[in-house]
């Protein structure tokens, strides 16, 4: 057990590193496939920031502020926001532990889904018809002061409770 | 000890017999624990009871009562030691894994010696586990590779790893190759094999007699996913596709023969206690000189690049590249665990491709109908003649459909290995931590439930209606799902739609009267039990 959460206190740090390092390595470059690796600053991020409301697994609302292009999973992470298992894949769209809810009229502002969304989130569990993934959801300036909720967690079929760790 | 006396001749026995199954390595790898008085497993001991301190009033009072593994039906140990080692059960497991599905329900324990597997056949079930998952899944027990790369004194990879040295390198290739958009550039390199691809069948058919039958896709296909897959690791052709294929490479693809073609032996390797070895040392033998082979070609190529980026770093030019080059440069991880890497992403990356190429070909040509309809999707779609990329596939949904359909049917990993990290409940009973799960994705592929008319190609059942129209898929996962699940997925897609979408193009793919029926059969992979032969006829255009 207390290699699990040393495990997780380190994807943890790792997230933490990636959602600083992503912009700069992932995105741009590799989109035309040659890759020019001279550079690697960070693009100025403008000020305006979101707001987002978060309601969490008991209910509760937790506001915070993102920047416009992070994801809600980045937003998340750079926040500390403890929803446990969330963004387990680190946004790879492997897993779909940062499934949200949202409003109706939120959800059409959300932008288009991609297949693989879609995929994925047909293996989310509470799926709603309003359900997006976290970390493929963008935060801009027309999303000021939405609200995401975290869908009740899976019931858990641990048996062994780790009082000690 | 009669038992094992006996257990030992039936090793000997089917050690000499034919396919057997890489996903039944971590059976035996258990069963060699025993021989060799190591320690039993942990299930063994697990079967017990429920430990006390687990039994909550709760479960005592209205709560069904929380059953023992001792409760769990199953094939009884004998019943089972003869299905697997001497009818040969090991290239049938799938076909297996349907019977005891329909004789013992969703979940049943198997045993392999002292190794229990419980089994877990049901759709919900398998969800149920995944999602439980905890930050670093343990696939099987992988200790004869972690054995050879330690002798070797080389790395593992995502494959051999576990814990947080999995973790770790899985963290950075993730971030590499697994969103589908950074995949997506990739197109453009696919393109350029799925060319020689074409090229290819337009030669091999105008060998035969009809000028239209080419023999044994697989083949093809083997080379066309291998050249795929290294033309993204290596950032260069290998040369699998043309007339004279350098030697290097054919080197290379022995060894990969070697590894899959003798898993009997390889996975024997691990199998074999130590102290066995002077006696049978033939499988520990093959099994280092296959993945000599393979670390070899791996540190070749790896070699040449990082040359290659010295040289230009040293004339003071700036270094453009793809994957290989941005883990050169960015030193995320070590050169070791690079050449570790790309080297079992390729083992990975081959095979699973090209069987489920040779499959969906296979079924195209069975169901003209369907191949019909496709060809128009892709024709209206895209016009004539136009080169698809990652960003047309999105518009082709019967061509997803068709990758989803072939893999639901014919699931290149018919079931997958856990090793549970906690004790659990599932299916009303309990399992202890350290048991081997089997989750059975050829059975829940095929569930009535979860798919229509199961047995039924269909890869329109895949199509959404609309954006929040769900298609119930947690019966065929067929990468996984989650953190361990395949990391070259979206490789693998990308090379199947586009080499499908051009094949579907170009030509009406037909049966050739060679080929009949053509079942599957289980070898580590679920691959076609005889050669696939099909006719490729130029469509007018
Ligand atoms: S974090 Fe895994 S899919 Fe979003």
């Amino acid at each position: 057990m207390a290699l699990v959460t040393a495990l997780r206190r380190l994807a943890h740090a790792r997230l933490r590193e990636y959602s600083w390092r992503t912009p700069a390595v992932t995105s741009g470059a590799w989109r035309t496939g040659q890759r020019s690796f001279s550079t690697g600053t960070q693009p100025l991020r403008s000020d305006n920031k979101v707001t987002v409301h978060f309601i969490n697994r008991d209910g509760e609302k937790i506001s915070v502020k993102g920047s416009p292009g992070d994801s809600l999973l980045d937003v998340v992470i750079n926040e500390d926001l403890d929803f446990d298992g969330f963004g387990a894949c680190e946004g790879t769209l492997a897993c779909s532990t940062c499934h949200l809810i949202f409003d109706e009229e939120v959800y059409k502002k959300l932008g288009p889904v991609t297949d693989e969304e879609m995929d994925m989130l047909d293996l989310a569990y509470g799926l709603t018809d309003t359900s997006r993934l976290g970390c493929q959801i963008c935060l801009s300036k027309t999303l000021e002061g939405m609200v995401a909720r975290v869908p009740e967690s899976v019931a858990d079929i641990r048996q062994s409770k780790d009082e000690s760790a | 000890m009669a038992f094992l006396n006996h257990f030992r001749t039936a090793y000997l026995k089917s050690f000499q017999g034919d396919r057997l199954n890489k996903q039944l390595f971590f059976i035996l790898r258990a069963l060699h624990k025993s021989a060799s008085s190591e320690a039993l497993g942990i299930s063994a001991a697990g079967e017990e009871a429920i430990p006390q301190k687990l039994i909550t009033p709760a479960d005592v009072g209205e709560k069904p009562r929380v059953k023992t593994l001792k409760e769990m039906p199953g094939p009884s140990t004998l019943s089972n030691f003869i299905e697997f080692f001497w009818r040969d059960g090991f290239s049938r497991i799938h076909e297996i894994q349907m019977e005891h599905r329909k004789k013992y329900g969703k979940i049943f324990k198997s045993r392999f010696g002292p190794q229990l597997v419980v089994s877990i056949a049901d759709r919900d079930l398998v969800a149920q586990v995944l999602r439980a998952e905890c930050m670093a899944p343990q696939r099987a027990n992988m200790e004869s590779w972690k054995e050879y790369r330690d002798m070797r004194g080389r790395s593992t990879g995502l494959i051999s790893a576990e814990g947080e040295e999995w973790l770790k390198m899985r963290s950075v290739l993730r971030q590499l190759i697994m969103r589908p958009r950074d995949v997506a550039v990739f197109s453009d390199d696919v393109n350029k094999v799925v060319d020689d691809l074409i090229k290819r069948v337009c030669i091999l058919r105008t060998q035969e007699s009809d000028g239209a039958t080419v023999l044994n896709m697989n083949d093809l296909f083997f080379k066309y996913a291998m050249e795929g897959v290294a033309a993204i690791l290596y950032e260069c052709r290998l040369g699998c596709l043309e007339n004279d294929i350098p030697q290097e490479t054919q080197d290379y693809i022995h060894a990969l023969h070697l590894m899959f073609s003798s898993f009997k032996t390889t996975m024997y390797a691990g199998a074999i206690p130590k102290w066995l070895r002077p006696v049978i040392p033939k499988p520990w033998e093959e099994f280092c000189l296959s993945w000599d082979g393979l670390f070899k070609f791996s540190l070749i190529h790896v070699d040449k690049r990082l040359a290659e980026i010295k040289a230009q770093l040293e004339r003071g030019e700036e270094v453009k590249g793809g994957l290989l080059t941005h883990m050169l440069i960015t030193k995320e991880m070590s050169l070791e665990e690079i050449y570790a890497n790309v080297t079992e992403m390729l083992l990975a990356g081959v095979d699973t491709t090209s069987f489920t190429l040779s499959w969906a070909s296979y079924l195209l040509a069975r169901h003209p109908h369907i191949q019909q309809k496709i060809f128009t999707e892709v024709t209206r779609t895209l016009g004539p003649g136009t080169v698809a990329t990652a960003d047309d596939v999105p518009r082709l949904p019967l061509i997803r459909g068709l990758v989803k359909e072939t893999l639901r049917l014919f699931p290149v990993l018919p079931g997958n290995g856990r090793i549970t990290q906690d004790d659990l409940v599932v299916g009303g009973y309990f399992i202890p931590k350290g048991t081997q799960l089997a989750l059975c994705h050829y059975s829940t592929s095929l569930e009535e439930e979860s798919f229509a008319d199961a047995l039924d190609f269909r890869p329109d059942r895949w199509i959404r209606k609309d954006s929040t129209d769900r298609v119930d898929n947690f019966g065929s996962i067929p990468f996984g799902y989650g953190i361990r699940s395949c990391i070259g997925r979206r490789i693998a897609e990308l090379e199947m739609h586009l080499a499908l979408i051009r094949l579907i193009q170009r030509f009406h793919i037909g049966v050739s009267p060679l080929t009949a029926d053509v079942k599957a059969k289980t070898h580590g992979l679920l691959c076609p039990a005889a050669p696939i032969h099909l006719q490729f006829i130029e469509r007018e255009n």
